[in-house]
């Protein structure tokens, strides 16, 4: 339990600490261009409004798909709550599908480059590594920028206080 | 003491959660990645990879510009297995990996461009997005002789401009020195570093060297006359024992400031080389093969300054603390210079000034035991002293190889620590025999010398035998049980890679249920079916009575794709049913993981029709 809890604050410290306020971050990662599974350009834009959880992740990440099928109860279970997760997969288009078939994944994947990770570095990435999670709250503020894995117990409390 | 203390952190670190991991590197510093040519139709990639990093080997992709030069396939070195909860075995490199790129020379171009596209993930469980390095070759100069094994000693050959990452850092810099292999070593508790530091001193105490500071110290107290009392004499040579101690604080508060200085250059292998060769001249001296010490003059003239102060004062007794560090510092030069190049390494005054205050606080115990004692109670002489500093020796050596670890090959790595711990081992006498009446400290010590040779041996072994693994010296020996792609135990598949086979096998199998299952590498729920639900009892005592077939469609050529499109898959996972009529049992398809439970019940309806 311990290590368990030293791993997950040790994430939370490399993370860069807490909730940096980057509108302008946040701004440019809700208007890049990305592409849906079939190609065809889309933004964030459309979620404005909504308690907006992107994953940047990549199924050849472990780390990344081991919290995949957190992501998938929490969508269940909240998405009627105004909760959207959204992944943001940096890989190909055809892994990500077979992906998703397998594990069900229940809220929209997009595909992006290595420059979506580099934008992400201006909200708290700041090494730009996978898997990142940013939490926006329904106006668009950072509420958590999460480097690396996320514990259940952790998600939970973050959400929490923004449904 | 300090290499015990290294090796502990160590370990610390090389696990998966490393408590002192600051924070992480910018890909291109936790994979650094240089090129040179190598011979006169090869360019060798090497990427040095950080401690806690590791890189997958089937990511690497290589592109030269220009692309007549390319010349077959990239020969990358066997990694190590990484055993991954759904994609089974995957191998990745560690500390070092060095890849030969087979180039043709045929159009003699001057210059070529590589650009090397690499994947990694760091142990604290976040992976690097794919990061892509360019870097110039020159290729005219090289006409004739290859290039020889260290990097940037052919002064021809090495040419490589300063990699330029292809995901420039827009986030602040981390701190200078924050990444060096050495400075890492810092980042654990300050007071392991102290205590360590303290039992370092010590031990320090017990080498001959302390001894010309007992007669000092007697004579302050002698001095005293008959009047004195043991606590005094303990308030004596405290304060002579705090004049000392701070003298050497002072020291070590300078040598971590000259680390900050250097701690950016010390990543450099020549600024590493220069450190390890220091120590080895040092651990010679204590070996006894030449004395290092301050000019015999200016120590004369330190020893006349000392005895013209008079020991009365509590300030005189403070000075002639001072100054017989002085004096005494040269004396136990070598692990004093020892300590303070470790120190300065760490780019820390406050924590440098601290741990050699508790060095000399240690070194200062036996003082303190002389002055309480008011004089009656004098370490003996004696040749274990020799093997105190002997030890030393070993000590210094050890640090020396560590300290280079980071920029030569792990062979030479391993092979160096063979060469210690068989050394070692000869002079504990490991291989001679023990006299019939030897006493326990003899037999402690041949029985250490004995666990130096096989550990010696292991190393010589394992560098020779292929193994690259200094935690694990003779992986290299172990057979192909960890190979990946082991089948699961119990379900032997027949293997068909085409919709020919496929119906030939189901042909053949008439007269009995036939199962077959979708397969791919990349197939979470495959894995999970093969390591959940196959190994289960039950299943496998259902599947004895059918003919398993397994299409392995992860190539995904056209013939793949044929089979998947007779039963309308989009791909693996998907199990397939077919009575022993041999036509499929429609309603009866298990696409994903299913436990084992639930497939029995599949199994059992599958069985059920004739």
């Amino acid at each position: 339990m311990a290590a368990a809890a030293g791993y997950f604050a040790n994430l939370w410290r490399i993370g860069g600490l807490g909730p940096a306020q980057a509108p302008d971050a946040v701004t440019a990662i809700l208007g890049s261009a990305l592409t849906t599974l079939d190609g065809d350009p889309q933004t964030l834009a459309g979620f404005r409004g909504r308690v907006l959880i992107i994953n940047y992740w990549a199924t050849w990440c472990a780390p990344c798909r081991e919290e995949i099928p957190l992501f998938v109860r929490l969508q269940r279970e909240y998405g009627d709550k105004g909760v959207q997760f959204v992944g943001i997969a940096v890989d190909q288009a055809d892994k990500v599908r077979d992906f998703a078939k397998e594990f069900q994944i229940n809220y929209p994947l997009l595909i992006a480059g290595v420059e979506a990770v580099e934008l992400s570095r201006q909200a708290g990435n700041k090494a730009g590594v996978l898997p990142y999670t940013l939490m926006l709250d329904r106006s668009g503020r950072i509420a958590a920028s999460l480097v690396g894995g996320i514990s259940e117990q952790r998600m939970r409390g973050e959400l929490a206080p923004l449904l | 003491m300090i290499l015990r203390w290294l090796a502990i952190l160590f370990l610390l670190c090389a696990g998966a959660a490393c408590a002192a991991e600051p924070k992480l590197l910018e890909p291109e510093k936790a994979f650094v990645f240089s090129a040179r040519l190598a011979g006169p139709d090869t360019i060798e990639v090497r990427y040095a990879i950080a401690r806690g990093y590791y890189m997958y080997r089937d990511k690497f992709r290589f592109t030269l510009e220009p692309a007549a030069l390319a010349r077959g396939a990239p020969q990358l070195p066997p990694g190590k297995i990484k055993k991954d909860e759904f994609f089974g075995a995957t191998e990745v490199y560690r500390d070092e990996v060095r890849i030969t790129l087979p180039i043709s020379r045929d159009g003699q171009p001057e210059r070529a461009v590589l650009t090397a596209v690499s994947q990694g993930c760091a142990d604290v469980g976040v992976c690097y997005v794919p990061v892509e390095q360019k870097t110039e070759l020159r290729l005219a100069s090289t006409g004739s002789a290859a290039g020889d094994s260290g990097f940037g000693d052919d002064a021809l050959s090495r040419l490589f401009s300063a990699p330029r990452a292809a995901v420039p850092s827009t986030g602040p810099a981390p701190a200078q020195g924050d990444d060096t292999l050495i400075a890492q070593l810092f980042h654990g508790e300050a007071w392991l570093l102290i205590i360590s530091f303290f039992g370092f001193g010590l031990l320090l105490s017990f080498t001959p060297c302390v001894l010309p500071m007992v007669p000092i110290l007697s004579g302050i107290i002698v001095g005293r006359g008959h009047k004195l009392t043991r606590a005094h004499g303990l308030l004596l040579s405290g304060i002579y024992v705090l004049g000392m101690a701070i003298t050497y604080a002072l020291a070590g508060v300078a040598a971590g400031l000259s680390g900050a200085l250097l701690s950016a250059a010390l990543q450099n292998p020549w600024v590493l080389g220069a450190f390890a060769a220091v120590f080895v001249v040092l651990a010679l001296s204590m070996f006894g093969f030449y004395e290092l010490q301050l000019p015999a003059a200016l120590q004369s003239r330190l020893a006349g300054a000392s005895s013209q102060l008079h020991g009365g004062h509590f300030a005189g007794v403070f000075a002639m603390g001072v100054l017989s560090a002085l004096i005494v510092g040269p004396c136990v030069a070598a692990p004093l210079a020892g300590a303070l190049l470790y120190i300065s390494q760490s780019g820390n005054a406050v924590l440098g000034g601290t741990a050699l205050f508790a060095m000399a606080l240690g070194m200062g115990v036996p003082l303190l035991a002389v002055g309480a004692s008011a004089g009656a109670v004098l370490p003996k002489v004696g040749p274990w002293m020799e093997t105190v500093k002997r030890f030393f020796g070993v000590m210094l050596l050890a640090v020396a190889i560590y300290l280079v670890s980071p920029v030569i090959p792990v062979a030479v790595q391993m092979l160096a620590w063979a060469a210690l711990l068989i050394l070692t081992a000869i002079h504990l006498r490991a291989i001679d025999p023990l006299p019939p009446a030897a006493r326990g400290f003899v037999r402690f010590s041949k029985g250490v010398g004995v666990i130096a040779l096989v550990a010696g041996i292991a190393f010589l072994v394992g560098a020779l035998s292929g193994g690259r693994d200094v935690l694990q010296p003779l992986s290299g020996l172990r057979g192909s049980a960890a190979e990946p792609g082991a089948p699961a135990p119990g379900v032997a598949f027949q293997r068909v890679a085409s919709l020919a086979e496929l119906d030939a096998a189901i042909a053949a199998a008439a007269g009995k249920t036939v199962m077959l299952d979708f397969y791919a590498d990349w197939c979470v729920s495959c894995k999970e079916m093969e390591r959940y639900t196959f190994t289960d009892s039950g299943v496998q005592a259902r599947l004895a009575g059918m003919v398993k077939i397994q299409a392995d469609v992860t190539a995904g050529t056209a013939e793949h794709q044929e089979l998947l499109r007779r039963f309308r898959l989009f791909g693996p996972p998907g199990i397939v049913f077919f009575d022993p009529a041999g036509r499929e049992i429609q309603g009866l398809r298990v696409i994903g993981f299913q436990p084992a439970d639930k497939f029995v019940a599949v199994l059992d309806q599958a069985l059920g029709v004739r």
